[in-house]
């Protein structure tokens, strides 16, 4: 799954366009190749995403989660079958190995078609070819697991085996009386070709049948000679190995043929299995996080009710806490205020996400959205994971990213504004923002500018929302810890985003935050009396 | 005294109740594929099937580093070995059991069972968690499974609870001194006890020659204790000066249950029975030749 030109790496970055690539990522390597091959949709192509998202949703929505994970672990253990069929199909003789690959692929089919029988929704994997194929290679199957190329195959081939079975059995016979002999006369075991015979324990010349290949002070290195019986037995053998062997490409070749006549329509089975996996991982998500299929519409849009941003939920799952999904409905570019650790990177966060699930087709972890495809989801400003260092400093790295993103913008874009020029002063950096919430409007793209500067959705002339902040002042926790800190103010905090009509309250949430945090009392007060002195509302 | 080798290495290497048995060597042509050789003949005649794998190459008609001729490994129908596909001799078919996802040095192993004899190849994962992966594949195909090892991958007996025979030889050493030296510094190295309880100093990793020789100058008379006897990174006269002077201890000891000699090198060769009789007596192991047929101690 790539990202293309939809996002830069900042902006995947910031995104976690990775941890949701990982949690789409198919079981397969057929579906690793089809997951490759995924690129975002393009506007324009708003049935075919849709469409997508439609059928990913009904997948979820008709097989239960077990069916599903049953067909993900058919997904992760069946073998890669595409090479053998690529080799029958420029006339190589298939190898035993790759014929167990065809077999176990035939299964899985089998196996995927059963698991989604009911439904109709998946058509079935093993029509014609794959029915055929598995059928030649059934007197092969070994066990439970194996493929052996039975006698069954071909009656020269066991008549082959046979002989060379009596072949061997008369050359180990020859060769066992000989070294069982000298054994004997040696009184000793001989084991493997080789062996040493000490001086010290031959009363007289070695045995006849032995040769010397060494000779030292105390011992000499000796080898079993064969004997003409022994030579004409090995040649009977070998020859007879010979014949097994001819006979046994014989029937290799006549398998990779049954495969070769078939291998459009193999390769087709490959593709389809491929899809269905990468279709199954994106319906095991939409299960797993409670996602829907979004409306995806022609014009530039982007509003939802209970969106999730998925990779926090989890972290603070972890954790015992819960996301409180928000509700965002953008017509152009917004502005958001509100208090830090208040949830307004996380809003901007759920909108990118949601835009970019939509992109890719993908049901959206929202109860409801409708929701265009962009040319571009742009991140800006904090949290993009820029590398800090280098000749530009933090603020004209921002300048450049935007630079490039007006410049590049031809088409609808998702631009998520995370307090943009917050490292400049107050009133270049509100002008500033304001300039480019106007150009960005101009453009017609949709998104958000969180930001702590006042007036700047006034002067933009653009909505504003603002997440409702801390519930009064929390109190600090009786021990200096920061996870208690985080619980309290996890509890204090309403995370709600509401549409404002003015820049709000001038309140001292980040004070007050800063006091939860341990900042201690003498240095928040004088904080609280700065403000006081400065006009506190 | 004459002995039926591969039967009397098998005896010791079940008493231990191991369902594993890793060959391992001071170096390389120390008959490490003699051994096992011996020890999977022995199997067969008990009516066993095993399974076969290799850290690395075995079984090849020439070395592959040096191109001389490596001892053949003739299997008999129902062996199960663990080897990469591109040795995999095409005739006489094998049954193929397993495609597990690991890679060899000649390409993606394959697990298969013998059912005709003829002479195989074995090549296996090198790393150590791919040969452990490799040992339970063939664990449930086989009832037993001897792996030919490799001095540079001793890494691989961790925490597999298998029996070990050590083969040393006149191949990895310029004298029979040296060689005893050799094999009796692995073999203390790979039987540090089980640690007991008492004070002790954990170490988390490997023991370095470097962390030994600081414990050593400050006199650590506390257990040393490593998670088992493959995380003491110290061979010859270095171990065995750490081995005097610390009391290493490790969580999880080893079984070494042998030793076998290979008094033939490539430039040279030992008196067989004195090689033998000095392995045995610095060593305190069992002690085969698997060419004289004889057991020292």
């Amino acid at each position: 799954m790539k990202a293309g030109r939809l996002l830069d790496a900042s902006s995947a970055r910031a995104l976690e366009f990775a941890w949701l690539r990982d949690a789409l990522a198919p079981a397969s390597s057929y579906g690793d190749r089809v997951f490759e091959r995924c690129e975002p949709f393009l506007p324009g192509e708003e049935t075919l995403a849709q469409k997508r998202a439609d059928r990913i949703a009904k997948i979820a929505g008709t097989y239960h989660a077990p069916v599903l994970d049953a067909a993900r672990e058919v997904f992760r253990n069946v073998p890669d079958a595409a090479g053998a069929i690529a080799r029958a199909s420029m006339g190589d003789a298939l190898s035993d190995a790759n014929l167990l690959e065809l077999q176990r692929f035939f299964d899985a089919c089998e196996r995927i078609d059963a698991l989604f029988a009911s439904g109709g929704l998946v058509a079935p994997l093993a029509p014609g070819a794959v029915r055929e194929g598995a059928r030649a290679l059934e007197l092969g199957r070994a066990g439970s697991f194996g493929f052996y190329l039975s006698d069954a195959f071909d009656a020269g081939l066991a008549a082959a085996r046979s002989a060379h079975a009596a072949a061997q059995a008369e050359y180990d016979a020859v060769r066992g009386r000989a070294s069982a002999a000298i054994a004997n006369l040696l009184g000793r075991e001989i084991s493997g070709s080789e062996f040493i015979v000490m001086r010290a324990d031959l009363a007289g010349p070695l045995p006849p049948g032995v040769r010397v290949i060494r000779e030292a002070p105390t011992y000499v290195l000796c080898e079993l000679d064969a004997d003409e019986a022994t030579l004409a037995a090995l040649e009977r053998r070998d020859a007879a190995a010979n014949a097994v062997a001819h006979a046994e490409e014989a029937v290799r070749a006549r398998l990779s043929q049954v495969i070769a006549e078939r291998a459009a329509a193999l390769d087709a089975a490959c593709e389809r299995f491929g899809e269905l996996d990468v279709l199954v991982a994106a319906a095991r998500f939409t299960q797993a996080h409670g996602a829907h299929a979004p409306r995806i519409v022609p014009e530039p849009a982007l509003s939802f009710t209970r969106g999730t941003f998925v990779p926090l939920a989890i972290e603070l799952a972890r954790e015992g806490r819960a996301f409180t999904p928000i509700d965002v409905d953008l017509d152009g570019v917004a502005v958001l205020t509100g208090p830090n650790m208040g949830g307004k990177s996380v809003c901007l966060r759920t909108c990118g996400f949601v835009a970019l699930c939509a992109a890719f087709g993908v049901p959206v972890p929202a109860r409801e959205s409708t929701v265009g495809l962009f040319q571009e989801i742009a991140w800006l400003g904090a949290g993009s994971g820029d590398e800090p260092g280098g000749l530009l400093s933090s603020f004209a790295r921002e300048v450049v990213r935007l630079r490039d993103l007006l410049g590049r913008v031809s088409g609808p874009a998702c631009v998520l504004l995370d307090e943009f020029a917050r490292t400049t002063t107050p009133r270049e950096g509100r002008a500033l923002l304001v300039a480019v919430i106007e150009r960005l409007q101009a453009l017609r793209a949709r998104g958000l500018a969180a930001t702590h500067l006042d007036g700047v959705a006034e002067s933009a002339g653009v909505r504003h929302f603002a997440v409702r902040g801390l519930r009064g002042i929390p109190e600090r926790p009786a021990a200096s810890s920061l996870a208690a800190a985080l619980e309290i103010l996890g509890a204090s905090m309403d995370y709600t985003i509401v549409e404002v009509a003015d820049d709000g309250r001038a309140g001292a949430d980040a004070i007050a935050l800063a006091a939860l945090l341990g900042l201690d009392d003498t240095l928040t007060s004088a904080a609280y009396a700065a403000l006081d002195g400065d006009g506190r509302g | 005294m004459h002995a039926r080798v591969g039967e009397s290495i098998l005896q010791l290497a079940r008493e231990t109740g191991a369902s594993s048995l890793f060959v391992v060597g001071t170096g390389k042509n120390v008959g490490k594929t003699v051994t096992m050789r011996a020890i999977y003949e022995a199997c067969v005649r008990d009516g066993v099937a095993p399974g076969l794998a290799s850290i690395g190459r075995d079984g090849e008609a020439v070395d592959a580093g040096d191109a001389l001729p490596k001892p053949r490994l003739r299997l008999s129908p129902g062996t199960v070995i663990a080897t990469a596909r591109d040795v995999l001799p095409r005739s006489p078919a094998t049954e193929v059991l397993e495609l597990p996802r690991l890679q060899t040095a000649a390409g993606s192993l394959v697990v298969a069972r013998v059912r005709a004899s003829a002479l195989y190849e074995l090549v296996g994962p090198p790393t150590a968690s791919g040969i452990r992966e490799c040992v339970a594949v063939l664990l449930r195909h086989a009832p037993y499974a001897i792996v030919d090892g490799a001095i540079d991958r001793i890494a691989a007996l961790a925490g597999g609870g298998d029996a070990i025979v050590v083969a040393c030889g006149a191949s990895a050493a310029a004298t029979p001194e040296e060689a005893v030296d050799d094999v009796r510094a692995l073999v203390a190295r790979l039987r540090v006890p089980a640690y007991e309880g008492g004070e002790a100093l954990e170490i988390d990793g490997a023991l370095t020659p470097s962390r030994a020789s600081e414990l050593i100058r400050a006199k650590e008379s506390r257990a040393i204790v490593v998670r088992d006897p493959t995380q003491i990174a110290l061979t010859g006269k270095a171990a065995l000066h750490a081995l005097s002077r610390l009391q290493l201890r490790a969580r999880r000891p080893l079984r070494v249950v042998a030793v076998t000699v290979s008094s033939l090198g490539r430039d040279g060769s030992f008196e067989p029975r004195a090689f033998a009789r000095s392995v045995a007596e610095a060593t305190g192991l069992p002690t085969f030749d698997v060419y004289t047929a004889e057991r020292a101690a």
